[in-house]
C-alpha cells in the first residue's frame, strides 16, 4: 500500500513516531520511549533503502514523485519527488538518525522521551527538506526544522546552552527570512507558482538573478556554514549534547549545500556562473584560514567543529566548478564528511561521558585504558585528514582534481589541507591518545563496551565501505549531476 | 586465481586473520607473508616468458584502477616479497618477549599489503592511494612502542614531513592526469613540455619526502625509534625505496632540465647524509643517514639518465641494508642499546651475525664480487656517459668514499675492544632471516645482468657500455670504496670531519630546522588566525547588539503603530516562550525573541510590497 507513497512514509513516518514517542510521557516509561524509537528509526533506516534499491539511475527525471494540492488559493502544492543527489541525503539521514538514538541510550536519563522525540521529528522534516519540489513546502520543512535543534541544544546541552541555542537559531533565522522573500518574488515571477522546476525555466535578468542568488546565499550559507558566517558552529556545537552535535555537523550542515544545489544553480545560472569566483575564494579561505584556526583549538569539541567548517569548504569550492568531477566530489564529500563528522563527534562524546573535559590539555596517554577506543579515533582521524581507502579521499580528491581543470592555484590551496587535516588531526590524537597518563581519571578509564563497539564499527564499515569501494554511491549521481551542470550551462537571460 | 591478487592479498587476508583471531600472529603472519612471495615469483617467471598480466577495478568515474605486472613491477614485486619474508623470519625471533605481537604483526603485513599495491599499481590514483597508505603503515610502526618518550613526536614527525611532500605528488597527478585525459600511468608517460617538466620537479618533491633527501632527510634517523625489523623493512628496503622507484617508473617522461636537478638532489645528499653518518654515535640512526645517502647515490643515476642503473642498486640496497639493520638488532638485544659505545667489541661475541654485517657492510661499500660492487660501478658508469659529468661524477665518487668510511669505522666500533653481552633469545629465527639476506647481498650481483635484458624493454634505455668502458668506472669505484674503508679503519672521526663534526653530528641543521623553519611560523600563523576568528566573533556579537537595539525600537514604534495582526503573533509567541519557559528555565529571552520575530516580519513584509508593486 505504501509502494506510492514511499517518500511520504519516509517523511512521516519518523515524525508520527516521534509525536507517539512524545505522548510515552514522563521518565519512568524511558524503556518505552527508547525501544519504540529505536524501531521507528530502524524501519525508517529500512524504508530509504528500498528508495535506494528502486531508484532508477537511468533518469534524470524526478523519482518517487507525489503531488496533491495543498493551499490551493496560492497554487501551494504537497509536492515531493527526488533525484539522485536527495536519495544519498536522505539515506544518510535515517542512517544517521538510527547512530543518534544508540548513542544516546544510556548517556540521556532526563527526558528521554523528549529528547528521542526530537531526533525522530527532526530527521522527518530534514527528509522533507531533501524532497520537497515544491518551494513552500520546502521553506516549511527548513524552518520546522529549526525548531527542534533549537530544543535539543537549549534543554539537552551544556552550561551556556540557551545562549548557543538562540545564537543557533538566530543566525539561521535571519538568513531564512532573506530566502522566503526571493521564493515569494519568484512566484510571481512564474506566474504564481512554487514548483521548483517551473522556477527553473523562468527568465530573469542578471540584476536579479544576482539578487536572488545572494539572498538564498543568506540563508544556505549560514547553514553550511561558510566563512564569514560560521561563529555560530562552534558555540553550537560545544554546547549541543552528543547527539546534537552529530546531527548538526551530519546532516544539517548539508542542507546548506543541497540548497544551493536544488535553487541557487538551477534557477540563477548566469549569476552563479558570475559569481563561482567569490564562491570559490570564500570557500579556498574556509579551507586554509579555517584549517589553520582548528590548529591551535584546546576544545576538541571546538577542532572538530572547525574542522567540519574546513571540509565544507571543498563542498562549497566543488559546486561551484561546474565540472562533473567537482560537483560529484562536492556530493560523496558530503555523505563522506556526513559519516566521519559523525563518528569524530560520537568518539568525542564518548570520552566526555566519561571524563566531563573536554579539553585536550585533561587528557593523554588514552590508549594506555582505551586501546579499542584508540583504534578507531585512529581510523576515524585518518579518514578526517582524507587518507585514501577512507571516504574522506574520494570527495576531495575528486573536488581537487575537477579545481585543477579550472584553476591551477585553486587546486594547489585547496591541496594544503592534506597537510592542515593531519596536522591538526594527528597533534589532537598525539595529546589525547598518546603519551604517558598524568591525569589520574584517565588512570580509571574504562574501554568502550560493546553498544559502543558496536556504533563505532558500523560508522567505520560506512567510512571504508565507501573509501574502497566508492562506486555504489557514484552510479547513483551521475545523471542528476549531468541534469544538473546542464541546467546551468544554459543562460538564463 | 589472478597472481596479481595473490600478491596483494595474502599479506592482506593474514592482517585481517590475524586481527579478528588474535592468535598465532608469527604463523599467521609468516604464512600470509610466503604464499604471496609464491606469487610475486610467479608473476616474474610469467615476465620472463612474456605475460603481462593486468586487472582493472572500477574507480571513479572515467578512472579505473589498475594493476599492471610488467617486467619491472613483477621483479619490484618479487623484491618487495623477499624482503618481507626474510624479516618476517627475523621479526618472529626478535618480537618474541613482546606482548603486543598481534598490533606488531598485524600491522606489518599491512604495510606489506600497500607495498605491494604501490609497486604493481597501474594507474595513478592507486599508487597515490599506496603511497599514503604506506605511509600510515609507517607511522603505526615507528609509533609502535608509544609508551617511550620521543616515539610519537617521530611518528607524527615522520607521517607530516612525507605527508608534506606528498603534496607534490598529488599535484604531479593532477597535471598528468588533466594533460593526458586518463590516470593510467603508462599512457601518461608520454607528456612533453612544460607540463612534463613541472609534473617532473613535483614528483620529484614527493620522491624527497619518501626516500629522506636532503633538506627533508631528517624524519627517517628519527624513525629509528621504531622497532628494528621494521626500520630494515620500511626504512631501508621498502617504503623509501618508493620515491626512487616512483622517479624510475617515470624516467622516460622526464626532462633533461628535471634530471639535472634530480641528480643534483641526489649528489647533495648522498654527501650531506654521508658525512652526518659518520659523525653519528647511534649505530641505527647511522643505517638510517646511509639510507639516505644511498638513495642519493640512486637519484645520481636517475639524474644522469641510466635509471637501470639506480633499479640495481636498489635492489642490492634492498637485501644488504636490510641484513645491516638484522645484524643491529641482534647487537641491540646483547646489548640493550644502540648507541655506539655501548656496542663496542659486540662483534666477538656475536661472531657469526657480525660475519654477516660485516659481509653486507663491504657489499655496500662496492667490494667486488659482492653486489654493491657491480650496482654502484653501474651508477659510476651512469654519471660518466652524462652530460653533465663533471657534477655527477664527483658528487657519485664523494658518496662511494663516504660509504666505505662510515662501513669500516662501524665494523672498527664493533670488533675491537671487549665488552659483556648478554644472552639473546630467538637467536635461531633472527639468524635465519639476516642469512637469507646477506646471501643475497652476496650473491644478487650475478643476476644483474639477466635483470638488465629483462627490463631492457620495459624501461626502454641504453644498455650498459661494453667492457672497455666498463673498466673506467670499476677503477675509479674500487679506489673509492678502498680509499673509504682505509680512512674509516685507521682514522679516527674527529681527524676525518675536523671542524665540522659537532655541525654534522647535529645533522647539518640550519637555522633551528625543520621546527624552527616550518613548524613555529605555521603554527604562528594559526594563532594568528584563531585571534583573527575571536575578533570576527566579537564583530557578530556587537551586530547582533546592535540588531537587538533596532529591534527594540522598532518595537516601541511598532507597539503603537502596526495593527493587531502582527501583535498577536507576537503575543502568540511569548506565550509559547512562555510555555517553554516552563519546560527549561530560561529558555528564551523574552525580548530577543520578540524583537527578531517581530523585525523579520516586518522586513518580510516591506520585500513583499516592493517586490509586488
Amino acid at each position: 500500500m505504501f509502494a506510492d507513497n514511499l517518500l511520504s512514509l519516509v517523511i512521516w513516518l519518523p515524525i508520527l513516531g516521534g509525536l507517539a514517542v512524545l505522548a510515552t510521557g514522563d521518565d519512568r516509561r524511558a524503556p518505552i520511549a527508547r525501544i519504540l524509537t529505536l524501531v521507528i528509526s530502524l524501519a525508517t533506516f529500512f524504508a530509504s533503502i528500498l528508495l535506494y534499491t528502486r531508484f532508477d539511475i537511468k533518469t534524470a527525471d524526478m523519482q518517487f514523485v507525489e503531488l496533491s494540492p495543498w493551499i490551493e488559493a496560492f497554487n501551494v502544492n504537497y509536492s515531493l519527488g527526488i533525484d539522485g543527489i536527495s536519495l544519498l541525503l536522505i539515506i544518510l539521514t535515517t542512517f544517521t538518525t538510527v547512530l543518534v538514538v544508540i548513542a544516546g541510550w544510556k548517556v540521556i536519563q532526563k527526558q528521554v522521551a523528549q529528547y528521542m522525540a526530537m531526533f525522530l521529528i527532526m530527521e522527518g522534516l530534514m527528509i522533507g527538506v531533501f524532497s520537497a519540489m515544491d518551494a513552500l513546502l520546502f521553506y516549511v520543512f527548513w524552518e520546522a526544522m529549526l525548531v527542534p535543534m533549537y530544543l535539543i541544544i537549549g534543554i539537552w546541552g551544556g552550561p551556556k546552552r540557551v545562549y548557543a541555542a538562540i545564537k543557533f537559531f538566530l543566525y539561521t533565522f535571519i538568513g531564512s527570512v532573506l530566502m522566503l522573500v526571493s521564493l515569494i518574488f519568484l512566484y510571481f515571477k512564474a506566474g504564481q507558482s512554487f514548483d521548483i522546476q517551473t522556477l527553473y525555466a523562468v527568465k530573469l535578468d542578471l540584476t536579479e538573478q544576482i539578487f536572488i542568488f545572494l539572498a538564498l546565499f543568506a540563508a544556505f550559507a549560514v547553514k553550511i556554514p561558510m566563512w564569514p558566517v560560521h561563529t555560530w558552529l562552534p558555540d553550537a556545537h560545544v554546547q549541543a549534547p552528543t547527539g546534537g552535535s552529530v546531527v548538526l555537523a551530519a546532516i544539517m550542515l548539508k542542507l546548506g549545500a543541497y540548497g544551493f544545489l536544488r535553487f541557487n544553480i538551477p534557477i540563477t545560472p548566469d549569476a552563479s556562473h558570475e559569481l563561482a569566483f567569490f564562491m570559490i575564494v570564500l570557500s579556498l579561505i574556509a579551507v586554509v584560514y579555517i584549517g589553520l584556526v582548528a590548529l591551535v583549538q584546546e576544545d576538541m569539541k571546538k577542532l572538530i567543529a572547525y574542522s567540519s567548517i574546513s571540509h565544507m569548504g571543498f563542498v562549497t569550492m566543488g559546486l561551484f566548478l561546474f565540472n562533473p568531477q567537482g560537483m560529484e566530489g562536492a556530493i560523496i564529500q558530503m555523505i563522506s564528511h556526513g559519516f566521519i563528522s559523525g563518528a569524530m563527534f560520537i568518539c568525542v562524546g564518548m570520552m566526555y561521558d566519561r571524563m566531563h573535559s573536554r579539553l585536550i590539555k585533561d587528557y593523554g596517554g588514552v590508549v594506555n585504558t582505551m586501546p579499542v577506543f584508540a583504534a578507531f579515533l585512529l581510523l576515524f582521524g585518518m579518514a578526517n585528514s582524507g587518507l585514501p581507502a577512507t571516504s574522506g579521499f574520494v570527495g576531495e580528491f575528486l573536488v581537487i582534481l575537477g579545481a585543477f581543470q579550472v584553476n591551477h592555484w585553486y587546486a594547489a590551496i585547496a591541496a594544503l589541507t592534506l597537510i592542515f587535516g593531519a596536522a591538526y588531526t594527528l597533534w589532537m590524537y598525539k595529546r589525547v591518545i598518546f603519551g604517558k597518563v598524568t591525569n589520574e581519571k584517565v588512570k580509571g578509564l574504562t574501554d568502550i563496551n560493546a553498544r559502543e563497539t558496536m556504533l563505532l564499527a558500523t560508522l567505520a564499515i560506512a567510512v571504508l565501505a565507501m573509501g574502497i569501494w566508492p562506486f555504489p554511491f557514484l552510479e547513483v549521481l551521475h545523471v542528476s549531476v549531468d541534469n544538473i551542470l546542464s541546467l546551468a550551462s544554459v543562460s538564463k537571460l | 586465481m589472478n597472481l596479481i591478487a595473490v600478491a596483494i592479498l595474502a599479506p592482506l587476508s593474514a592482517t585481517l586473520l590475524i586481527m579478528l583471531l588474535r592468535r598465532f600472529p608469527a604463523t599467521l603472519a609468516l604464512l600470509g607473508a610466503a604464499i604471496g612471495l609464491v606469487g610475486s615469483l610467479e608473476l616474474l617467471a610469467n615476465a620472463y616468458n612474456g605475460l603481462s598480466q593486468e586487472i582493472i577495478l572500477p574507480g571513479l568515474p572515467g578512472m579505473p584502477l589498475r594493476l599492471v605486472a610488467t617486467p619491472l613491477t613483477a621483479l619490484l614485486s618479487t623484491l618487495v616479497a623477499v624482503v618481507c619474508t626474510l624479516v618476517m623470519v627475523y621479526a618472529v625471533g626478535y618480537m618474541k618477549k613482546d606482548r603486543e605481537q598481534v598490533r606488531f604483526f598485524a600491522t606489518l603485513l599491512l604495510f606489506a599489503a600497500a607495498m605491494q599495491t604501490l609497486v604493481l599499481a597501474g594507474d595513478w590514483i592507486l599508487l597515490l592511494s599506496a603511497w599514503e597508505l604506506i605511509g600510515l603503515s609507517s607511522y603505526l610502526l615507528i609509533g609502535f612502542w608509544y609508551r617511550k618518550p620521543g616515539v610519537k613526536s617521530a611518528a607524527m614527525r615522520a607521517f607530516l614531513v612525507t605527508r608534506s611532500a606528498d603534496l607534490g605528488l598529488y599535484v604531479a597527478v593532477f597535471i598528468l592526469i588533466t594533460n593526458a585525459g586518463s590516470s593510467d600511468i603508462a599512457s601518461t608517460l608520454n607528456t612533453s613540455g612544460g607540463p612534463a617538466i613541472a609534473a617532473g620537479l613535483l614528483l620529484l618533491i614527493a620522491a624527497m619526502g619518501k626516500s629522506a633527501q636532503t633538506p627533508l632527510h631528517d624524519w627517517l634517523q628519527r624513525a629509528m625509534a621504531g622497532p628494528t625489523p621494521v626500520s630494515a623493512l620500511l626504512h631501508s628496503a621498502t617504503l623509501v625505496a618508493a620515491g626512487a622507484i616512483l622517479l624510475i617508473r617515470t624516467a622516460p617522461m622526464l626532462a633533461p632540465e628535471t634530471l639535472l636537478v634530480i641528480g643534483i638532489v641526489g649528489g647533495v645528499t648522498t654527501v650531506v647524509t654521508g658525512l652526518i653518518a659518520l659523525a653519528e654515535s647511534d649505530l641505527k640512526r647511522m643505517l638510517a643517514a646511509s639510507t639516505s645517502s644511498q638513495y642519493g647515490l640512486m637519484l645520481i643515476a636517475v639524474g644522469a639518465g641510466v635509471p637501470m642503473a639506480a633499479l640495481l642498486h636498489l635492489i642490492a640496497h634492498a637485501a644488504i641494508k636490510s641484513s645491516l639493520f638484522l645484524g643491529a638488532g641482534v647487537f641491540q638485544h646483547s646489548r640493550d642499546s644502540t648507541m655506539l659505545d655501548k656496542l663496542q667489541g659486540v662483534g666477538r661475541n656475536q661472531p657469526k651475525i657480525f660475519f654477516g654485517f660485516a659481509l653486507a657492510a663491504l657489499a655496500l661499500a662496492g667490494i667486488p664480487p659482492l653486489s654493491g660492487f657491480f650496482s654502484k660501478d653501474a651508477i659510476i658508469a651512469a654519471t660518466l656517459s652524462s652530460d653533465h659529468i663533471w657534477i655527477l661524477l664527483p658528487l657519485a665518487l664523494a658518496g662511494t668514499l663516504l660509504t666505505g668510511g662510515y662501513m669500516a669505522r662501524a665494523l672498527r666500533i664493533l670488533w675491537l675492544k671487549n665488552g659483556t653481552s648478554q644472552p639473546v633469545s630467538g637467536l635461531a629465527w633472527m639468524g635465519t632471516g639476516l642469512g637469507g639476506l646477506v646471501l643475497l647481498a652476496v650473491i644478487l650481483g650475478a643476476a644483474f645482468p639477466g635483470l638488465e635484458l629483462l627490463l631492457e624493454s620495459a624501461l626502454n634505455i641504453r644498455l650498459t657500455e661494453n667492457t672497455i668502458t666498463r673498466f673506467i668506472p670499476e677503477i675509479l669505484g674500487l679506489s673509492a670504496a678502498l680509499g673509504g674503508l682505509l680512512l674509516g679503519w685507521f682514522f679516527p672521526v674527529q681527524v676525518l670531519l675536523g671542524p665540522i663534526l659537532p655541525w654534522a653530528k647535529r645533522g647539518f641543521v640550519v637555522a633551528g630546522g625543520f621546527d624552527n623553519l616550518m613548524v613555529r611560523p605555521a603554527l604562528a600563523i594559526a594563532h594568528g588566525c584563531e585571534k583573527l576568528e575571536r575578533l570576527l566573533y566579537k564583530g557578530v556579537l556587537a551586530t547582533g547588539r546592535l540588531g537587538l537595539r533596532l529591534g527594540k525600537a522598532a518595537r516601541r514604534n511598532d507597539e503603537s503603530g502596526i495593527d493587531g495582526m502582527i501583535f498577536s503573533f507576537v503575543r502568540g509567541t511569548v506565550n509559547l516562550g512562555g510555555k517553554a519557559r516552563t519546560l527549561q528555565n530560561g529558555l528564551i529571552h523574552k525580548e530577543l525573541a520578540i524583537s527578531t520575530i517581530a523585525s523579520a516580519v516586518i522586513l518580510v513584509f516591506m520585500f513583499i510590497v516592493l517586490l509586488t508593486y
